[in-house]
């Protein structure tokens, strides 16, 4: 069994030093050297708090980050409330629903806002034409408009869990004891709640800080941390991968502080929603019964009708950037026109990533979960260190380490896959550590000690019970890796061009229908594997002892 | 032949020591329980025999063979687990089947000795069910059904029964007690259960924290405990402290409880402080013919069916266990006097901790 888990940790190990410290640290090294004499220094972090136009960046990214978990945690905390405690109609649907802006193209939502209320959107055109004026929403409000709309779901799932996971019993005691129900929210429910409300909110403030897809759609000329080192990274003129590399080391510094702190609250409790009595509905009067509901529907649909308005807009004509009433399918025309190549590739890079981040984090996630020993403590770390590292510093390592030397990956589809197993993994690890929790542990030894091999009875036996739970994180993969954007846009070559990449140059250019059309096929690529997996996850369940 | 030699063997968990240098002889076709207290280290050493957990110190040998550098796959012990452990993504027979498939034994040879395992554990015809369509009874027989049909070198069960209902655990320790005698494998079982215990076993080990307090018989474990623990634990005896005083050749007068009793032998030097151990069902109530007796008054009965046990106090306040057959017409009532004879060979006297 050790041999197994060592073999797992070390391979593991090996690899994500090459793929992801290798590089981090190579950007760290670019951090701190003179560019084109390589003498260290400190300079560029000294030119960037003397810089006002930096710290503007970073004072910007810190400043959408907090303000869209605040409104993401002001939205979804009631909904949490709603759906554990409130008799919503429709909840299981709205369960489903308010999942899905997690795993739909953020930068898609933040190309609908621009299509109704840009400069030429519909909305706003309209409006202009009766006479009303509305502001822009380009730059810090459009962002945290759609930071939040996007990313409201990572409160709701913790917090939800939290609402269910207080007991009945609990609440009743306190009651009983003769408090009045908002001293009983106070003193009971919120304590328990708290923890997974900070870690939701820290989630949203992560993914937020490293969002590259949403201020490149819509900062305008808003400096924002994530589109800066990009910009300074693969700009044509103003290029510093210097400075590139200090922003990038600041922007991981900040993650990952968040992230410890996020980690910190999630180890120490448990959020289970294995209560034994959940608490009971809410009995409330038909008026705030409706006033629940409207609010639950309202956050979900909102949240989601970006997405329905492009694919509204991707079926109707185009002229140059103005977007006319008439029905038809040319953009789609426009978008196939040039070549299927880029869509195809997104198929092929996505399902090709897809498998090798399961085949990778799979045995991680199974190691970590079963054998505590310093070794799975340290893979479980480093394999969670993708999620403070942002696509576009993760591809920038990749580029300065893979460019020249033993190993040439640049221009490849390769590196391309192996920018979306780093990012993808600690999300395969997580979620098959999940479902390995729940496997008896004496179903391996019983196989073990009957004489199959611990490497075979993992293969044998214990992949075939996580199928159900693999298949899922699977699909999960497969379309975040097909909507990728921030690692696509710097490590893409042209013959291995995106739909993601061919939607961003579209919208930087005058695309305008090209845009839509590709954020629609998008949106059905994500959208069409969930809803496969939903249906086979609930024939599994139905299987499933 | 398997007999098993476990020497000095050692592991601890931090500043827990889960098996403290212990050191056991199993001869080949015994059933051996390790029984103890919850944590005492049973499972700990159970599954260090059967490669799960690491040995620190120590070795364990199959025969002459020493195994405990082996991996676990290597070592051929079958193990049959507290909840079962069947697969659920597996028939009854291939449950049978995948030790012996693990083995390479040949499709034929297979099938014929799954239906056998079967048939031995009386759930002929059930191989093509699906796990879930079983009582926990019956999984605990496909559990035992895997673990026989590899022929293991030994037979390993951690509190096999606990999980089931009190009636079917009886039943089901007599099957698994003639199992291993019809085949004749050496076998080690895991249990806290002292009635468990002393129903099936040849021989039983009393852990506790770690360390082996005594090891035989059924017989003498129950009747010849060697400590005060080893007494205590097994049955709910009655402990009593005391004084000894005067040896007369034959008994040792003992001062305890306000009054006094007579112990075989001369078990302490006048004055030492000890430690009665009476059964409850070495007390009875005296018909007026026997030498030793005890006076007390009645506490509480409590009717349970084939015995009753009476809540005796003694002279100083102490309370007695005592057991009396359920049919004796007695109707004492509260607060009545009993007169208690006993056989001085019965008492147990421990030097005092
Ligand atoms: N993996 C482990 N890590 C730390 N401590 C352990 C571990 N396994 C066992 N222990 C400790 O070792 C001691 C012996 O545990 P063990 O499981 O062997 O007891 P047991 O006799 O089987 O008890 P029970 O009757 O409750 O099953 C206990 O104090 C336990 O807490
Ligand atoms: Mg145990």
């Amino acid at each position: 069994m050790k041999r197994f888990a060592t073999i797992v940790a070390l391979g593991s190990l090996v690899l994500l030093a090459v793929f992801l410290l290798y590089p981090l640290a190579l950007v760290l090294d670019a951090s701190v050297r003179i560019d084109g004499t390589g003498a260290f220094t400190f300079g560029n972090y000294a030119a960037i708090v003397k810089s006002r136009y930096y710290l503007g960046s970073i004072g910007n990214s810190l400043l959408a980050a907090g303000l869209a978990t605040g409104l993401a945690c002001a939205i979804g905390i009631p909904l949490a409330f709603c759906l554990a405690r409130v008799d919503v109609p429709g909840r299981a649907l709205l369960l489903t629903l308010a999942s899905l802006p997690l795993v739909l193209p953020s930068f898609v939502s933040a190309y609908a806002l621009v299509l109704l209320f840009g400069h030429a959107g519909v909305v706003t055109t309209a409006l202009r034409g009766i006479g009303i004026p509305i502001g822009s929403i380009y730059g810090m409000p459009g962002i945290v408009i759609v930071f939040t709309l996007t990313l409201y779901p990572y409160v709701v799932m913790p917090v939800l869990a939290g609402f269910q996971a207080v007991d009945a019993s609990m609440e009743e005691a306190a009651r009983n004891l003769g408090g009045s129900q908002s001293y009983a929210v106070r003193t009971v429910l919120l304590p328990i709640v708290m923890p997974a409300i900070l870690a939701g909110g820290l989630l949203v403030f992560i993914e937020a800080l490293e969002n590259f897809g949403v201020p490149a759609v819509l900062a305008e000329d808003r400096p924002f941390l994530a589109v800066d080192i990009f910009k300074l990274f693969a700009g044509e003129s103003d290029a510093n991968p210097a400075a590139a590399g200090a922003l990038s080391v600041l922007l991981i510094a900040c993650t990952a502080l968040a992230l410890l702190v996020q980690r910190h609250y999630l180890g120490k409790r448990r959020f289970s929603t294995s209560a034994r009595s959940a608490p009971a509905k809410l009995s409330l009067t038909p008026g705030l019964r409706l006033a629940a509901a409207i609010m639950s529907w309202g956050i979900v649909i909102v949240s989601l009708l970006p997405f329905a308005a492009v694919l509204m807009v991707s079926v109707l004509r185009f002229r140059g950037p103005v977007l006319t009433w008439e029905l038809g399918l040319d953009n789609y025309a426009t978008l196939l026109s040039g070549s299927y190549r880029p869509l195809l590739n997104t198929l092929t890079l996505a399902s090709v990533a897809a498998v090798a981040t399961m085949l990778i984090g799979a045995p991680i996630g199974y190691v970590v979960a079963r054998h505590r020993s310093r070794l799975s403590g340290l893979l479980d770390f480093v394999g969670m260190v993708p999620f403070a590292v942002s696509g576009t510093i993760l591809a920038i390592g990749l580029i300065v380490a893979f460019n020249s030397g033993p190993l040439v990956l640049t221009g490849g589809w390769l590196i391309l896959v192996i920018a979306y197993v780093v990012r993808k993994l600690p999300f395969a690890i997580r979620s098959s550590s999940a479902i390995v929790h729940q496997l008896d542990p004496s179903l391996e030894e019983a196989s073990v000690n009957l004489g199959v091999s611990p490497s075979k009875t993992f293969a044998t036996l214990t992949v075939p019970l996580m199928a159900s739970g693999l298949v899922g994180g699977l699909v999960l993969v497969w379309i975040t890796a097909a909507s990728e954007l921030s690692a696509t846009i710097v490590l893409y070559s042209s013959r291995w061009a995106t739909t993601t990449v061919v939607m961003y140059h579209a919208i930087e250019g005058t695309g305008a229908g090209l845009a839509a059309a590709a954020a629609a096929v998008l949106i059905l690529v994500t959208a069409i594997p969930l809803l496969l997996i939903n249906r086979r996850v609930n024939k599994q369940e139905a299987t499933v002892i | 032949m398997t007999a098993i030699r476990i020497e000095q063997l050692t592991r601890t968990f931090g500043p827990v020591r889960a098996v403290d240098n212990i050191s056991l002889d199993i001869a080949h076709g015994e059933l051996f329980t390790l029984l103890g207290p919850s944590g005492c280290g049973k499972t700990t050493l159970l599954r260090m025999i059967a490669g799960f957990v690491e040995v620190e110190s120590g070795s364990i040998s199959f025969g002459d063979r020493r195994i405990d550098n082996l991996p676990a796959h290597r070592r051929d012990t079958g193990m049959v687990f507290q909840n079962y452990a069947i697969f659920p993504n597996h028939t009854v027979a291939e449950n049978v089947a995948y030790g012996l498939k693990a083995r390479k034994v040949s499709a034929a040879d297979i099938k014929s000795r799954v239906d056998k395992a079967l048939e031995r554990v009386r759930l002929a015809g059930y191989g093509p069910r699906s796990p879930h369509q079983l009582s926990g009874g019956q999984l605990q027989r496909v559990a035992i059904a895997r673990a026989l049909v590899i022929e293991p070198a030994v037979l390993l069960f951690d509190e096999p029964l606990s999980n089931l209902d009190a009636q079917l655990r009886t039943e089901m320790r007599i099957e698994i007690r003639q199992l291993q005698q019809a085949l004749g494998l050496t076998a080690i079982y895991v249990t806290h259960d002292q009635e468990e215990a002393l129903a099936i076993s040849d021989r039983i080990a009393v852990l506790r924290h770690g360390k082996v307090e005594q090891v035989d018989t059924p017989e003498r474990i129950y009747r010849m405990p060697q400590t005060a623990f080893v007494a205590e634990f097994l049955g709910s005896t009655n402990m009593v402290p005391g004084v000894a005083k005067a040896f007369d050749g034959r008994n040792t007068q003992v001062a305890a409880a306000g009054t006094e009793f007579l112990v075989r032998g001369e078990v302490a030097a006048p004055g030492a402080p000890v430690l009665l151990s009476l059964r409850p069902e070495a007390l009875r109530l005296s018909d007026g013919s026997d030498a030793a007796l005890v006076h007390a008054r009645l506490a509480l009965r409590e009717f349970l069916g084939p015995v009753q046990r009476l809540h005796a106090t003694l002279p100083d306040g102490t309370r007695l266990r005592v057991s009396a057959l359920g049919g004796a017409a007695f109707d004492a009532l509260p607060g009545a006097p009993l007169v208690l004879a006993y056989d001085p060979a019965q008492i147990i006297a421990f030097p005092a901790p």
